[in-house]
C-alpha cells in the first residue's frame, strides 16, 4: 500500500458521511428493541444491545467530530447503566427518556449532515485532550527542601520537620486581606478512606510535596481555618453524603471568600459528580484509582503556573529578514527559535533542535511548504510536529494542498506579533500536553523507555555538534525481585519511587532521567566524561544504599548497580546502550552495588561506526 | 509498519485504518477477536495490533491476554470510548491505551511511531 496523504480529508469526510447516514438505521433498530421492553423488572441482557449502541456512538461520534452525538450517547449510556446497576427495574419515565434520546440522536445526525455537506472536505475535527495534564513533560519534579531520606516511616519525620521549618518562615495572617498566606508545597488531602489517604500522601511526599492527610471533613475545616495549603485534594463521597466533598469546598469558598485550587478524586465517574465538581470550582477531576503521576502533574500545574521550559520554534523561510523578524517576536515572548533559510537543511537541523512547532513560509522557491511538510510527515519522529504556515492571501491553492498534508494553522502576511505569539503558543502547548501523556512512565513520572531513547538521539547530536563528551548510564536495582516477593509490590513501588526521586533531585537539571523498564533506569549525563560520571553515580550509589525502607515491622536497604558508556568512545545511540548494558552486566557479575565503566572494545567490532 | 486493526464497528475501524495509512503504515482490518487471533498465528506478517476494547464475545483485553498467553509479544494498543487511564490500570501488558475521539488523529500515529522507533 502506498502513502496517500493527499486524500486523507476526503476519505475522512466519506467515512463521516457514512457514519451519519447509518445512524437512523441503527436508532430505528434500537427503537424496535426498546418498544418490546415494558416498565418494571427487566433482564439486563435485553438492554445490552442498546447500551452497546450508545457506547459505540460515544466513541465513533467523537472520532468523527460529531460532538453532539457523542455527548448524547455518553449521557444515555451513563443513565442506562445507572438504571440497571442497582436493581434490574426500569421505570416508565426512564423508557420515555431513552426513546427521546434516540429521537435526539436521529435529529443530530440529520442536522450534522446538513451542516457539513458543503464544508466536509475542509472540516477540521474538534480536538479534545484526553486528560488535563500539565504541559511540563520536560519539567522536573519540584525540589524538596530536605535531602532525600527514606520513604515509609521516615516520611512522617520529614513532614514534621518541614512543617516546623515552614511554620517559621510563614508570615502571620494577612489581616488586611483577610486571607491566609499559602505555602508552596503544603497540600491537604481529605478522604474518608484513611488507607487511601495515607498511601497517596506517602507517594506524593516522594515528589517533594508535603501532604497532610485528613480522614474527616471536620478535621479538614479546622486545618483550613489555621493555614491555607497550596492545593486541596478532595474526595467527593463521605459518610455525610454523596456530594459532601463538593459541598464542603463550595461552602468554604462562599464563607471565607478564599480560593484554594482543588483536585477532586472520586470513585464516582458519572456526569452529575463531575458537574458538581465543576460547580464547586474544582480545577481537576480524577477518578479512582488515581494515578500518583497524574496528581503530581496537576499539582505542579496548580502550584507553579509557568512552565520553565520555553517553547522551541523552528522558523523556515527563504527570506532571512522576515524569518528574523518572526524570530524576534517569538523570542520577545520568551520562546527559543532557530531560523533555517535553506529547506534542505531542515531535517539535519531538527535532529538537534527539539522543536515543539515549525513555522514555515508556504511559498519557497526550492520547494513549497506543503512539499516540505510531506517530507517531514514521512519521518516517524515528526509525524505529529505541529506546522503553522505563513502565507499571503493569494496562495489559496497552496493552502488547500497544505491542509491535505496536515496543517495546524495559517497566518496571513503581514503577521502581527500578537497573533503570531498566540497561534504558536496555543498549538505548542496542546502538543506538549499530548506528548506528556505519552512519554511519561506511569509510576515514577520519569521519561519512559521510548522517550529516553529519543532524548539520547537529541543529546548525542548536540554532543557531536558541540564536540563535548556525554555519558549514558544504565542502573538496575539489586535483587529487586526479592523485595517484591518478600514485602509485596506496593513496597517495591516505594523503592522505585525513592530511586527515581534520588536521581531527579541529585542530578543536574540538564541531565535526563528515565525509567528504562522494570527496575531499570537510564540517565543521560551531558558534558560529563567517564571519570566525572563515575564520581557522580558512585555518590548516588552510596546515598541510595543508606536509605532505610520500611514494610510493616521490617526494615531493609537496597542497592543498585550501574554501567556507564560514553561518547565519543561510542558514537551511536544503539552502541551506547549496548555498551552500558554490558558494563551493567559486568557490575552485577562482579558482586553488585558498584558502578562499571564500559571498556572501549566492549561492543562487538564493526558496530562502532554505525553513526 | 504492518498493523492489524480490530474493531467490531467497521466505520470506526476504517477510521483507524485511514489515520494509520496516512502516516505511511500498512493496515489490515478485522471485526472480531477470533479473526484477529487466526491472522496473528502467523505472527511474522504483522508487527502491531490496534484493537478496540469494547467488543462482543472477545474484548480487546481478552484478545491481549490470549496473545500473551500464547507467548506473542507483538505490541498492542487498546482504543476505548471510556477513560483510558482507568483502563490502563485494569489491563496489564498493553503498550498504550488511547481514547477514541477526535484526538486519535494525533495520538494514534504518534504512539505507533514510537513503537516503530523502539523496535
Amino acid at each position: 500500500m502506498t502513502t496517500n496523504t493527499t486524500t486523507f480529508e476526503a476519505r475522512k469526510a466519506q467515512l463521516r458521511a457514512a457514519f451519519l447516514a447509518q445512524l437512523p438505521e441503527k436508532t430505528t433498530a434500537s427503537r424496535a428493541q426498546l418498544a418490546e421492553i415494558a416498565p418494571g423488572r427487566v433482564d439486563p441482557s435485553r438492554l445490552e444491545p442498546l447500551r452497546r449502541l450508545f457506547h459505540t456512538l460515544k466513541g465513533s461520534g467523537a472520532s468523527f467530530g460529531c460532538a453532539d452525538i457523542a455527548a448524547l450517547a455518553a449521557d444515555a449510556e451513563t443513565k442506562l447503566r445507572a438504571a440497571v446497576e442497582e436493581q434490574p427495574v426500569i421505570s416508565e419515565a426512564r423508557l420515555q427518556e431513552l426513546h427521546q434520546t434516540l429521537d435526539a440522536l436521529e435529529h443530530a445526525s440529520v442536522d450534522t449532515e446538513a451542516q457539513t455537506a458543503g464544508i466536509a472536505a475542509l472540516s477540521q475535527p474538534k480536538r479534545t485532550v484526553a486528560t488535563k495534564t500539565a504541559e511540563g513533560s520536560y519539567r522536573r519534579a519540584p525540589v524538596a527542601i530536605v535531602p532525600t531520606t527514606g520513604v515509609g516511616a521516615s516520611n512522617s519525620d520529614e513532614r514534621d520537620r518541614l512543617s516546623d521549618r515552614q511554620g517559621d518562615q510563614q508570615g502571620q495572617q494577612d489581616d488586611q486581606q483577610g486571607t491566609l498566606e499559602r505555602l508552596d508545597k503544603l497540600i491537604y488531602l481529605c478522604d474518608d478512606d484513611s488507607a487511601v489517604a495515607e498511601r497517596l500522601s506517602d507517594q506524593l511526599n516522594c515528589f517533594g510535596y508535603q501532604v497532610k492527610p485528613f480522614s474527616g471533613l471536620a478535621a479538614l475545616e479546622q486545618a483550613l481555618g489555621e493555614r491555607l495549603p497550596a492545593a486541596l485534594i478532595m474526595d467527593i463521597v463521605f459518610p455525610e453524603g454523596e456530594q459532601a466533598g463538593t459541598d464542603a469546598v463550595r461552602e468554604l469558598a462562599r464563607r471565607d471568600d478564599v480560593e484554594v485550587p482543588c483536585i477532586f478524586i472520586s470513585a464516582r465517574d458519572d456526569f452529575a459528580a463531575r458537574l458538581q465538581a465543576v460547580k464547586a470550582g474544582g480545577s481537576a477531576y480524577c477518578s479512582k484509582p488515581v494515578k500518583t503521576t497524574e496528581i503530581v502533574e496537576l499539582l505542579d500545574q496548580l502550584t507553579h503556573g509557568q512552565d520553565p521550559q520555553p517553547i522551541h520554534v523552528m522558523i523556515i523561510d527563504d527570506d532571512p529578514e522576515l524569518a528574523q523578524w518572526h524570530a524576534l517576536a517569538l523570542e520577545d515572548a520568551g520562546m527559543v527559535t532557530r531560523v533555517v533559510t535553506d529547506p534542505s537543511q531542515v531535517l539535519d537541523q531538527l535532529d538537534d533542535f527539539n522543536a515543539d512547532l515549525v513555522l514555515m513560509d508556504i511559498y519557497m522557491p526550492q520547494c513549497s511548504g506543503p512539499e516540505l511538510a510531506q517530507v517531514l510527515r514521512q519521518i516517524p519522529g515528526h509525524v505529529s510536529l505541529p506546522i503553522i504556515y505563513v502565507s499571503s492571501e493569494t496562495d489559496i491553492g497552496l493552502q488547500h494542498q497544505a491542509l491535505e498534508v496536515g496543517a495546524d494553522g495559517f497566518l496571513t502576511k503581514p503577521v502581527e506579533p500578537e497573533r503570531l505569539v498566540a497561534s504558536v503558543s496555543l498549538r505548542a502547548e496542546r502538543m506538549r500536553t499530548l506528548h506528556a501523556l505519552m512519554v511519561r512512565d506511569s509510576l515514577t513520572g520519569l521519561f519512559n523507555h521510548n522517550a529516553i531513547m529519543q532524548w539520547l538521539e537529541v543529546a548525542l547530536a548536540e554532543a557531536e555538534r558541540d564536540r563535548r563528551p556525554l555519558c549514558f548510564v544504565m542502573l538496575d536495582i539489586d535483587h529487586f525481585k526479592s523485595v517484591n516477593d518478600n514485602y509485596g509490590h506496593p513496597t517495591g513501588d516505594q523503592v522505585l519511587l525513592a530511586l527515581s526521586r534520588t536521581l531527579r533531585l541529585r542530578l543536574r537539571s540538564s541531565d535526563i532521567v528515565g525509567r528504562y523498564g522494570g527496575e531499570e533506569f537510564a540517565v543521560i549525563l551531558r558534558n560529563v566524561d567517564t571519570d566525572e560520571a563515575w564520581g557522580l553515580m558512585d555518590q548516588l550509589r552510596i546515598g541510595f544504599s543508606q536509605v532505610v525502607f520500611t514494610a510493616g515491622e521490617d526494615s531493609f536497604r537496597c542497592t543498585f548497580s550501574a554501567g556507564v558508556s560514553s561518547f565519543p568512545t561510542f558514537n551511536a545511540p544503539e552502541v551506547l546502550t549496548e555498551a552500558a548494558d554490558i558494563a551493567l552486566y559486568q557490575a552485577k557479575h562482579a558482586g553488585r552495588n558498584r558502578i562499571q565503566i564500559a571498556e572501549p572494545d566492549a561492543v562487538a567490532d564493526g558496530k562502532r561506526g554505525a553513526a | 509498519m504492518r498493523i492489524l486493526i480490530v474493531d467490531d464497528d467497521p466505520l470506526a475501524g476504517e477510521m483507524a485504518v485511514l489515520i494509520l495509512e496516512s502516516a505511511g503504515h500498512q493496515c489490515q482490518r478485522v471485526e472480531n477477536g477470533i479473526e484477529a487471533l487466526e491472522l496473528l498465528q502467523d505472527a511474522h506478517a504483522l508487527e502491531l495490533v490496534v484493537s478496540d476494547m469494547n467488543m462482543p464475545l472477545v474484548s480487546g483485553a481478552d484478545l491481549l491476554a490470549e496473545l500473551r498467553e500464547r507467548g506473542q509479544r507483538i505490541p498492542f494498543i487498546l482504543l476505548t470510548g471510556d477513560e483510558p487511564d482507568v483502563l490502563a490500570q485494569q489491563v496489564s501488558g498493553a503498550d498504550g491505551v488511547l481514547r477514541k475521539d477526535a484526538s486519535l488523529e494525533e495520538t494514534l500515529p504518534l504512539l505507533v511511531a514510537r513503537q516503530a522507533a523502539s523496535r
